[in-house]
Order: C-alpha cells, then structure tokens, then sequence
C-alpha cells in the first residue's frame, strides 16, 4: 500500500513539474513565434481557398516577422477585425502610412493611410470585407503574417509578397522592396 | 543554432585532445568542458521557461504598470505605478467608466491610458459644453470611445476617433504608488457625459 501511495505521489510531482514547463512554452511559441490556422471564406480566391468550402486551405501564421510591426507591400496578414475583436481576419497588405489609395466601393474614391495605420483588401474583389468596408487599420491590430500553405498538400507553396499592378498606391511615401511606384 | 553546433565542437576538440595529450589532461579537459556545458544548458533552460512563464503572466493574468503623461490627472499622475489585469479584455467584459491600457492607433510600439465613455452603439456628444448646438457621434461596432480624465490636457478619441477593441490590452483596476493614494481607482471626475446625455 505505501508503496503505490509513494509511486502516485512521484508521477503526480513529474506532471506538475513537467505541466508547468512544457504549458507557459508551448504557449508562448505559439503567441509569439509561430501557429498555424485554417483560412475559411473566399475573399482571397484565388491565393488562398481557391476550392471555396470543400477544401480549406491551413496556412502557416509568423509572429515572429511582424514582432516589430513591419509589413511590406503585398504581404498576406491575419489581423484582429476592427469589426469584431473575436475574430481574425486574412487580407493582403495593399499600402502603408502615408499613401494614397484608390478605392473600390469606400465612401471616398481615394485615401489617404493615416499614420500607424495600413490598408488591406482581399484578392476577391466584392466578396471581401476589407478596407474598403472599414477604412485604415491600425498597425496595432497586426496578429501575424501569413508566410506558407501547409495543407493539403497539393497546394504546399510558399505565399510571395506581389502586389497586383492595378492595385499600387496612387502615391507613396515610404519605400519599399516590392514594386513601388 | 546554439545546442548542436557546441555539441559536435566539444566531440571534436575531445578527440583532438585525446590524440595530443596524456590521460591526466584528458580527464581534467572533459569534466571541465562537460561542467560548463551542463551549466550553460541549464541556465539557458531556466531562462526560456521562466521567460514563458512570465509572458503567460502579462499576456493572459496581469501586470504592474508605470503610467506617464497627464492626460489621466487627477485619478493617475505622472509617475503612478498601477496594476493592470488582463482577464477582462479576455472576457470583453470592459464596462463604461474602466480605465484601460491600449495600444496607440497612430504608433502601435506605445501605450495609452485612458477611461472608457461609451462603448458599440453608444451616443457621444461631441460638441463643447460652450457650443450652441450640439454634436453626435455614434461608436461603431467593434470599437469604444476613450478620452483621459483631464480633459484639457489629453489626446484621445476626440482627436484620433473611436478605437478598435482588438487594441485594448487590460484594464487598471488598483494604484499602488504612491502609497498616499494606495487604493482602486476613483470615478471620472467628469461626470458621465454618454447614453442618453
């Protein structure tokens, strides 16, 4: 008897120890560093879902790169949504502060990024609810960036940073490494 | 990458030493390298999970915070040291009247402290006191009205509009520097200017 009584007490004092070690990493690696996330709508088609809800695409999420809140033009980001701090919400980065865009369907044809602030939209133009619907966000919202396709496996690829020509920034302030005007 | 590049290094000078020296250097050689190994391994270890510990414990509980500015005078001074708990934010149980920490809209690398006036849907009057009419404002969804307790003296929604949930990171509930004012936090002394002013 003392000695199950002695064998229950060791394995409960290895998993506590071993639960207060592997718990706070595991959740600071996944906060900090990188997770991975299922991508559900169409409102990047045809980067990301392009099969609509039959398969969805997982993406691999790095919070690593935007630790520092630098985003380049074209980047696929998650970002907490200005509409409903529950959910995340996938976009491309399509100008930083100090541009001046040309919307689609906003209420003012062009606009200009306020500081801290970035534009994003969805690649599914009118199927995205996007800048267009809620204006700039702020930099503050940034949740991770979106750098690989991991499933299904078809579709294995790393996610490149292009911006469509038609959607360059009328005018730009900051430099960047892709395509600026 | 630290571990496994160290690891081949001290095999290969081991093997050196072995082939160079007597046995008296070699045994000295290994207990000190695998000393200091083990040392190095251990502190390293010890720092990354109490590194995590600590960022489970500003991320998800709460913290203590150093306030700076006056835009908050009277309730918070300049230099105030203060306890902020993040459980709330976590729960979107942030009321009217609570004084949060946010991240700036305009420079995500910074803080504000400021109290909440009126959360999605609320009425804000916007117009002074002094104006003869008076101006509305409804906050948007997902979003909520902050201005600080000196009013005169505070950059807040009135300047930069109403600010996204998604950027609150607690809310200060308890001030425990200076020990004069030790204690939770007072009222705004402002009244409550939102729904159904």
């Amino acid at each position: 008897m003392a000695q199950s009584q002695g064998w229950v007490t060791r394995y409960f004092k290895a998993f506590c120890k071993g639960f207060f070690v592997a718990v706070p990493v595991a959740v600071t690696f996944l906060d900090r560093v990188a997770c991975v996330a299922r991508v559900e709508g169409a409102s990047m088609q045809p980067s990301l879902n392009p099969g609509g809800s039959q398969s969805s695409d997982v993406v691999l999420l790095n919070h690593w790169k935007v630790r520092k809140f630098e985003v380049q033009r074209g980047d696929i980001v998650s970002l907490v949504s200005p509409k409903n701090p529950e959910q995340k919400i996938i976009k491309r980065v399509i100008a930083l502060e100090g541009d001046i865009v040309k919307t689609i369907g906003h209420k003012n044809r062009y606009v200009k990024v306020p500081r801290g602030h970035i534009w994003v939209e969805g690649d599914h133009h009118g199927h995205s609810f996007d800048s267009n619907s809620f204006g700039p966000v702020s930099l503050g919202l940034l949740h991770a960036h979106a750098t690989h396709i991991l499933w299904p496996p078809e579709r294995w690829q790393k996610l490149e940073s292009v911006l469509p020509p038609e959607r360059l920034p009328v005018q730009s302030e900051k430099e960047s490494l892709h395509g600026s005007p | 990458m630290f571990f496994p590049g160290s690891l081949a290094t001290t095999l290969k000078i081991e093997c050196i030493v072995e082939q160079t020296y007597g046995p008296w250097w070699q045994s000295l050689h290994r207990t000190m390298l695998r000393g200091i190994l083990g040392k190095t391994f251990r502190l390293v270890g010890y720092t990354i999970q109490y590194a995590c510990i600590a960022h489970c414990a500003f991320e998800y509980v709460g913290g203590v915070v150093m306030c700076s500015g006056p835009s908050m005078e009277p309730t918070i001074q300049n230099s105030d040291i203060v306890c902020a708990e993040n459980l709330s934010r976590h729960f979107y149980g942030i009321q009217r009247g609570d004084i949060v920490i946010a991240k700036s809209p305009s420079d995500p690398k910074s803080n504000i402290c400021k109290r909440v006036i009126g959360l999605e849907g609320d009425k804000i009057l916007t117009s002074r006191p002094s104006d003869f009419f008076k101006s509305h404002n409804y906050v948007p969804t997902g979003h909520v009205w902050l201005e600080g307790d000196n009013l005169q003296n505070s950059t807040d929604s009135r300047y930069y509009g109403p600010v996204p949930y998604g950027l609150i990171r607690g809310r200060i509930f308890f001030k425990i520097w200076p020990l004069s004012d030790f204690g939770f936090l007072r009222d705004s002394p402002n009244g409550h200017r939102s729904p159904g002013d």
